[in-house]
C-alpha cells in the first residue's frame, strides 16, 4: 500500500518530523516500509519562465529557439512543442532537473544550437496525459517560482508499506490508520475528518431501500441517492492526490471514491442510479452458475458461495470484489447511490481468488474491516462530491442496513500481567497512556485494567490480553527492553541419537574419506528418471510444481548425484560427494496418510582416470563407514540381479544388515554413463540411514591381549578368473572357528604362468589359541585341513 | 727402531688421510693396528730392549698408536660426513610440489555450509539447555498452518505461498510445524529447537530459493518475557559471529505468536549501509520470533494460563550468507563444488 505524507498531515500534525524519522519509527513500531519515494520531485527545479522571444531553428523545421526570462536569467532553449507565443508563462526544466534515473535534464546542443533546459509538457511535469504541446501557466504566475510551490499538492514523499506486514491490521489499509499510529507514536494531535452533521442537510425526497439476505454473509450495507451529479475531470488536488497513491485519475466520482477508501480504508462504490431497476438493492448469495459482467467488461459464471449487490433485473456488483458493467457510472450519469458496506471476508477472500480478482476493495474486505466504517465513508464521500459539485444533493437519507452491530470488546488484564510479558518495567501510568493514545478506552481499578477495543481494531485482531501487551510493547519500543536471562533449572537435554548419528555419518564421510556434502532438491522431474530408466510413475506429485524439472518428491538420493557427477566433471578431474537426506516413499498416492521419509546416504567418486577400478575406493568407504558405526551383522553379497539400472552388473555388490537390504555399492552402468555424457570411472553408493540407525550394534569392549603366539601359514590356490575370492576365503573359515584367528589375501594374480581363464590367489592364515600354545599335531593338522579343503572345493594348490 | 717407528707413523697417517672409503681404512688398520700389524709387531718385540730403551720406544709406540687411531677415526667421520652429504644431495625432492604424482594429492572432504552451521547452532542451544527435535518435511495442514492459529482461508496464508502434494498434504513452509508436535510429545517446561529443510511456492532468484534451511526454537516455562527472548537471540548471534551484533526488535505478523516481531541484524556485508542484500536498508531480516500465541499453546495441550513461551524461527541461509559474504542464494543446492569446498 502506498501512504501518501500530504494524506497524512491531513489528517494527523505530523510538523516537523522529517520522512526519515516517521518511517523509522514506523518501522519500529507498526509496519515494514519498503521505499521512500519522493514524487515528482523535478518539480523543485522546474520554474516559470516568461517567453521573450521565438525564433525559428536554423537547421530543423519543427523546433524553435526560445528565449526566456526566468525572472533572474536570460535563457535560451531549443523547443519541438508547436503550442507557444511570446509573453507566455511556461515551466522550465532547468539543467540538473532530474525527471528519471535515466532522464536528467542536460545543457546540451541540438541540431548545432545551443539548449540550456527543457520547456515541459503537463505530462513530462506528471500532471495529466497531455502531451500535445507545452503546459502555459495563468498570466501573472510570479517569474521563477518553483513549480512545487506552485503546485504543493503534487510534490509529495510517499511510503510503500509492505502489505504482508499489516495482514492483521485492517485499520492500516487507509491513511487514518497510519495518522492515528503516528500521533501515538509522537504524542501527536490528531485530526477528526468526518462530519456526521452534514447528514443533516441531507433530504428525504427519494426512495431506497436495503435488503440484506444473509446476515452471514453481509454484516452492514449503507446506501446513499445523490442527485444533480456532473461527471468531469476532477480537480488538480485530487488528480494529485488520487496519482500520489498509485491510481489513475478518471472522472471527479471515481476519484472521489477511489481516494475516501484509501483515506479510511473502507473501499467504496457508485452506481448509476438511473441504471438500476427499482428502488431496492438486494444483499444475496449469486445463483449457482448466474453469469455477470465485472466493469473491466469480463464475464464470469458465478457460484452460489459469492455474493452479488442485485436489483429486481439481477447482479449489479460481484460484492466487494468489483461493480458491475450495466451500472457502471459514465460522462452522462445524473444521479447515483453511493455504497459503503462490510462483508464476511472469508466468503470475500474466496471469491476474489476464484476468479482471480484481488481487487484494493477485496484485499481489504478479505482483513475482517471495521463495519463502523461504512457511515462514516458515506458522509466523507458526501462532503468531498459537494466541494467538487456544489449543486450535488443527498435526496434520501444514509439507508443503512446492519442486522446485527457486533457487541463491545472488552479486555481484562492487568499491569503486572503486561509487564511479566515484556520483562521489563513499565509504569502503569505509560501503559495507560500508549494504550489512550491508541484510543482504547481504559477503565483502571489498581492494578486492574478493563480495556474496551476501539471498533476498527474489534474484528479479530486484537481481542486477548497478550494483544495489549503487543500495544504496550510495540509503542514502547521493543528495542527499550533489556535482555534478561531466564531462570531455569540446569540440566543436560535428551540427546537426539538420530542427530548425532547423522553426524557421526557426515564427519566420518568428510574427515576420513574427503568426501564433499552436496545438497539436492526434494524434487525430480519426469526427464532425469526417464534418463537413467527408473521412471515407473510411482513418485509423489506436487499439485504445483515451478517446473517439470521439479514435479514430483524424491523417492531416491542417485538421480540427483548423477548429476552431480555431470556437473562438477567440468571443473574436476575427480572428487568425492555425498548427500545426506530424506526420500518420500508412498504407494498409495491417494491416501491422506503422510508420505514414509527415508533418510538415506549416498555418494559417488568420481576420476577422469583410473588406475584401478572405481568401485574399490567406495567400497572402502563404505565398509569403513559401517564398522566406524558399529553395524553388527553386515553382509555384502556381489550383486548381478535386480540391480537398480544405473548399476554396473558386474560390478556391483548389495549390503543386507539384520538380514534387511540395506544398499548398495556399484560402478555406473556404462550405457548411463554414456547418457549422462560422464567420461571416466563413477562409483555410487546408497545407502538407507534410517536401517543402519535402528540396526544391531557390535559392543565395545576390550578384548585381553593374546598370550600365547601366532601361527602364521601362507597358502595360493588357482580358481577360475570370475570365482569370488570371498567365497575361498569362507571355505577356509569353516575349517575352524576355534583356530583360525585371521584370512588375509595377500595377492591375486593373473597371467604368466598362470593358465588363462585362472588367477592365483594367495593366502595368509593365522592360527592361533586362547588358551594354549598350538601343538605341532595341531598346527599339522590345521594346515592338512586347509588343503584338502581347497583340494576338496577344486582350488588347486600352487 | 725409532725410525721405524716414526716411519710407520709418516706411511699410516698418509694412507689414511688418502684413503677414501671406510673399507681402505679398515685395511690400513689392520695393516698397521692389527694382531699381524706393524706397530703391533714392534711392540710385542719391546721385551728384547734395555730398559732405558723399553721407556722411550714404548713410550713413543703408545703415542703413535693412539696418533693413528685418533687419525682413523677423524678420517673415518668425515668420510662418513662426506657420505651421508653426498645421500643428501640425492636424496632431494622438489618440496615445493604436494605429491610425486600430483594426480594423488591431497583432497580433504567438505561439509556443506549449512550443515557446518546448524551444527553449530545445534551445539550452542544444546548448551543452553534446549533438546533437538525433529518432523516430517511432508507435513499435514494441520501442523503447518492449522495448529498454528492459522485456519483455511486466512490471510496469512497468502505470506506462506504453498506448495501442495496431490495427496492433499504439504511441503512444511516453516519449522513451526514442529512446534505443536513437540508439545504432543514432550510436557513443559521446555527448551527445544528443530532444524530442517523448508519449502516456498517461490520463483528462484539471487535472493529466493523454493528450498532453504531454518532451525525452529521454542521455550515454555511459568514466566517467559519478550526479555527472555532477547537474551536467547543476541547470545545465539554473540556465539555464531564471535562478536556483539547490533540486532533489532520491530513488530511482525505472524499468526502463531503474540506479539510477534521481526528480528532484524545489522548488514553485516555492508556494515549497515546499505547494499543489494540489505536492499539498502542496512538491516537484514534475520528471525521471525514471538511469544507462543495461547491457542498454540492450547493446540499442544498446554495452558496458557500456567504456562508461557517464545518461539523463533531462524533462517540458516541468510546467515551463512551473512557470515561468508554470499550474495546468491542459489549456489547452496547448487551442487557445485567449486562452491562447496570453500567451506
Amino acid at each position: 500500500m502506498l501512504l501518501s505524507l500530504n494524506i497524512i498531515s491531513e489528517l494527523a500534525d505530523i510538523q516537523g518530523l522529517s520522512p526519515d524519522e516517521i518511517a523509522n519509527r514506523l518501522v519500529m513500531s507498526t509496519a515494514e516500509i519498503e521505499n521512500i519515494e519522493y514524487v515528482n520531485q523535478h518539480l523543485n527545479t522546474v520554474i516559470a519562465a516568461r517567453i521573450e522571444n521565438v525564433l525559428p531553428h536554423p537547421n530543423a523545421d519543427k523546433l524553435t529557439l526560445v528565449d526566456l526570462d526566468t525572472g533572474k536569467d536570460k535563457v535560451r532553449v531549443v523547443c519541438g512543442a508547436p503550442n507557444h507565443k511570446k509573453g507566455d508563462i511556461v515551466p522550465l526544466a532547468s539543467v540538473g532537473t532530474k525527471f528519471t534515473e535515466e532522464f536528467t535534464v542536460k545543457e546540451t546542443k541540438i541540431r548545432g544550437e545551443k539548449s540550456s533546459g527543457m520547456l515541459c509538457s503537463g505530462k513530462e511535469l506528471g500532471f495529466s496525459d497531455d502531451h500535445s504541446g507545452l503546459m502555459i501557466l495563468a498570466p501573472g504566475t510570479p517569474l521563477g517560482i518553483k513549480l512545487s510551490e506552485l503546485y504543493k499538492d503534487w510534490s509529495d514523499i510517499r511510503f510503500e508499506i509492505e502489505n504482508k506486514t499489516i495482514t492483521h491490521r485492517p485499520d492500516l489499509w487507509g491513511h487514518v490508520g497510519f495518522a492515528r499510529e503516528i500521533a501515538a507514536i509522537f504524542s501527536r494531535k490528531l485530526k477528526y475528518i468526518i462530519n456526521f452533521d452534514i447528514e443533516k442537510t441531507f433530504k428525504h425526497t427519494d426512495d431506497l431501500a436495503v435488503t440484506i439476505k444473509d446476515p452471514k454473509a453481509c454484516f452492514r450495507y449503507c446506501g446513499l441517492v445523490v442527485k444533480n451529479i456532473k461527471i468531469k475531470e476532477s480537480p488538480d488536488w485530487l488528480k494529485a492526490k488520487v496519482t500520489a497513491i498509485g491510481m489513475r485519475p478518471i472522472s471527479n466520482i471515481v476519484d472521489v471514491t477511489n481516494y475516501v477508501m484509501s483515506e479510511l480504508g473502507e473501499p467504496m462504490h457508485a452506481f448509476d442510479r438511473k441504471k438500476l431497476k427499482g428502488n431496492e438493492i438486494i444483499v444475496r448469495m449469486a445463483t449457482q452458475g448466474e453469469s455477470f459482467k465485472t466493469l473491466d467488461s469480463q464475464s464470469h459464471i458465478l457460484t452460489s458461495d459469492d455474493i452479488v449487490i442485485a436489483d429486481k433485473g439481477g447482479a449489479i456488483a460481484m460484492a466487494g470484489v468489483m461493480g458491475g458493467l450495466d451500472s457502471e457510472i459514465d460522462d452522462s450519469t445524473t444521479e447515483i447511490v453511493l455504497e459503503a458496506a462490510n462483508f464476511n471476508p472469508v466468503l470475500i477472500r474466496r471469491t476474489a481468488g476464484r476468479f482471480n480478482l484481488r481487487t484494493e476493495a477485496a484485499v481489504r474486505f478479505e482483513k475482517s474491516l471495521d463495519p463502523e466504517l461504512c457511515s462514516a465513508a458515506i458522509v466523507r464521500c458526501y462532503e468531498l462530491i459537494k466541494q467538487l459539485i456544489p449543486e450535488a444533493e443527498a435526496t434520501t437519507g444514509i439507508v443503512d442496513t446492519y442486522p446485527a452491530k457486533p457487541k463491545k470488546v472488552e479486555i481484562k488484564t492487568t499491569t503486572d500481567f503486561i509487564r511479566k510479558k515484556i520483562g521489563d518495567e513499565i509504569t502503569d501510568n505509560r501503559i495507560i497512556e500508549i494504550l489512550t493514545s491508541l484510543n482504547f478506552k481504559i477503565t483502571p481499578s489498581g492494578k486492574d485494567l478493563s480495556i474496551e477495543v476501539p471498533s476498527f481494531r474489534a474484528t479479530g485482531d486484537v481481542s486477548i490480553p497478550d494483544d495489549i501487551v503487543e500495544e504496550v510493547g510495540r509503542i514502547f519500543g521493543y528495542d527499550n527492553i533489556k535482555s534478561k536471562a531466564p531462570l531455569v533449572p540446569c540440566a543436560p537435554p535428551d540427546r537426539n541419537e538420530k542427530r548425532l548419528f547423522e553426524r557421526r555419518i557426515k564427519s566420518i564421510l568428510v574427515q576420513d574419506h574427503h568426501l564433499t556434502e552436496v545438497s539436492n532438491y526434494s524434487f525430480v522431474g519426469e526427464d532425469l528418471l526417464n534418463r537413467i530408466g527408473i521412471n515407473l510413475d510411482i513418485q509423489l506429485r506436487l499439485r504445483n510444481p515451478i517446473s517439470r524439472e521439479q514435479d514430483r518428491l524424491r523417492r531416491y538420493l542417485i538421480p540427483n548425484i548423477l548429476t552431480n557427477i555431470e556437473f562438477n566433471q567440468k571443473y574436476f578431474d575427480s572428487f568425492r560427494i555425498f548427500e545426506l537426506g530424506r526420500v518420500y516413499i508412498k504407494d498409495n498416492r491417494n491416501s491422506i496418510e503422510l508420505a514414509d521419509e527415508n533418510t538415506r546416504v549416498a555418494g559417488a567418486s568420481y576420476a577422469k582416470e583410473q588406475e584401478f577400478p572405481e568401485f574399490y575406493i567406495v567400497k572402502n568407504i563404505v565398509t569403513d563407514l559401517l564398522n566406524q558405526l558399529n553395524i553388527k551383522n553386515i553382509k555384502y553379497a556381489p550383486a548381478e540381479n535386480d540391480l537398480p539400472p544405473y548399476a554396473h552388473p558386474a560390478r556391483s555388490m548389495s549390503i543386507s544388515v539384520d538380514g534387511n537390504h540395506a544398499g548398495i555399492i556399484c560402478e555406473m552402468h556404462p550405457r548411463i554413463m554414456e547418457k549422462f555424457g560422464i567420461k571416466g570411472g563413477a562409483a555410487l553408493f546408497d545407502l538407507d540411514m534410517d536401517m543402519l540407525f535402528i540396526s544391531k550394534k557390535a559392543g565395545n569392549e576390550f578384548t585381553e591381549l593374546q598370550k600365547y603366539p601366532d601361527v602364521p601359514f601362507e597358502i595360493s590356490v588357482l580358481a577360475g578368473k570370475q570365482q569370488y575370492v570371498a567365497d575361498i576365503s569362507s571355505i577356509i573359515e569353516k575349517i575352524s572357528k576355534e583356530f583360525i584367528k585371521s584370512i588375509d589375501v595377500i595377492s591375486v594374480y593373473e597371467g604368466h604362468p598362470i593358465p588363462a581363464g585362472q588367477k592365483s590367489v594367495s593366502f595368509k592364515i593365522v592360527f592361533a589359541a586362547k588358551d594354549a600354545t598350538l601343538s605341532p599335531e595341531q598346527i599339522d593338522s590345521l594346515q592338512k585341513k586347509v588343503i584338502l579343503a581347497m583340494d576338496k572345493s577344486g582350488f588347486k594348490l600352487r | 727402531m725409532k725410525n721405524k717407528l716414526e716411519e710407520i707413523l709418516k706411511s699410516a697417517i698418509n694412507s689414511i688421510n688418502s684413503s677414501n672409503s671406510i673399507d681402505e681404512l679398515e685395511e690400513t688398520r689392520i695393516k698397521v693396528l692389527g694382531r699381524k700389524g706393524e706397530l703391533t709387531t714392534i711392540l710385542r718385540t719391546l721385551g728384547q730392549l734395555s730398559p732405558e730403551e723399553k721407556t722411550v720406544i714404548g713410550k713413543r709406540s703408545n703415542e703413535i698408536k693412539a696418533e693413528i687411531e685418533s687419525a682413523l677415526e677423524n678420517r673415518k667421520d668425515k668420510l662418513s660426513d662426506a657420505k651421508i652429504e653426498q645421500l643428501l644431495t640425492e636424496d632431494w625432492i622438489d618440496v615445493t610440489l604436494d605429491h610425486a604424482d600430483q594426480s594423488k594429492k591431497f583432497k580433504r572432504g567438505h561439509l556443506h555450509p549449512i550443515s557446518a552451521i546448524q551444527y553449530e547452532v545445534e551445539d550452542i542451544f544444546t548448551s543452553m539447555g534446549f533438546q533437538i527435535l525433529d518432523g516430517p518435511e511432508v507435513e499435514k495442514d494441520y501442523y503447518n498452518f492449522e495448529a498454528l492459529n492459522i485456519p483455511p482461508y486466512h490471510p496469512a496464508r497468502d505470506m506462506q505461498d504453498t506448495f501442495w502434494t496431490e495427496d492433499g498434504n504439504l511441503l512444511r513452509t516453516h519449522t513451526s510445524a514442529i512446534q505443536v508436535r513437540g508439545m504432543e510429545k514432550i510436557k513443559p517446561p521446555f527448551r527445544v529447537i528443530g532444524p530442517g529443510r523448508v519449502f516456498r511456492y517461490e520463483a528462484t532468484d539471487a535472493s529466493h530459493e523454493n528450498t532453504f534451511y531454518q532451525v525452529e526454537g521454542m521455550m515454555v516455562d511459568r514466566t517467559i518475557s519478550i526479555a527472555d527472548l532477547i537474551y536467547f537471540m543476541k547470545t545465539l548471534l554473540k556465539e555464531i559471529f564471535r562478536r556483539e551484533v547490533k540486532v533489532r526488535l520491530r513488530p511482525g505478523y505472524f499468526p502463531f505468536v503474540e506479539p510477534g516481531f521481526e528480528l532484524d541484524i545489522n548488514c553485516l556485508i555492508c556494515g549497515g549501509k546499505g547494499c543489494p542484500v540489505c536492499k539498502q536498508s542496512g538491516w537484514v531480516e534475520l528471525c521471525p520470533c514471538g511469544l507462543v500465541h495461547p491457542a498454540v499453546l492450547r493446540y499442544g495441550n498446554i495452558d496458557p494460563d500456567e504456562w508461557s513461551g517464545f518461539a523463533f524461527g531462524l533462517g540458516l541461509n541468510r546467515l551463512v550468507m551473512m557470515r561468508y559474504g554470499i550474495t546468491d542464494i542459489r549456489h547452496f543446492l547448487s551442487g557445485d563444488i567449486r562452491f562447496l569446498e570453500q567451506f
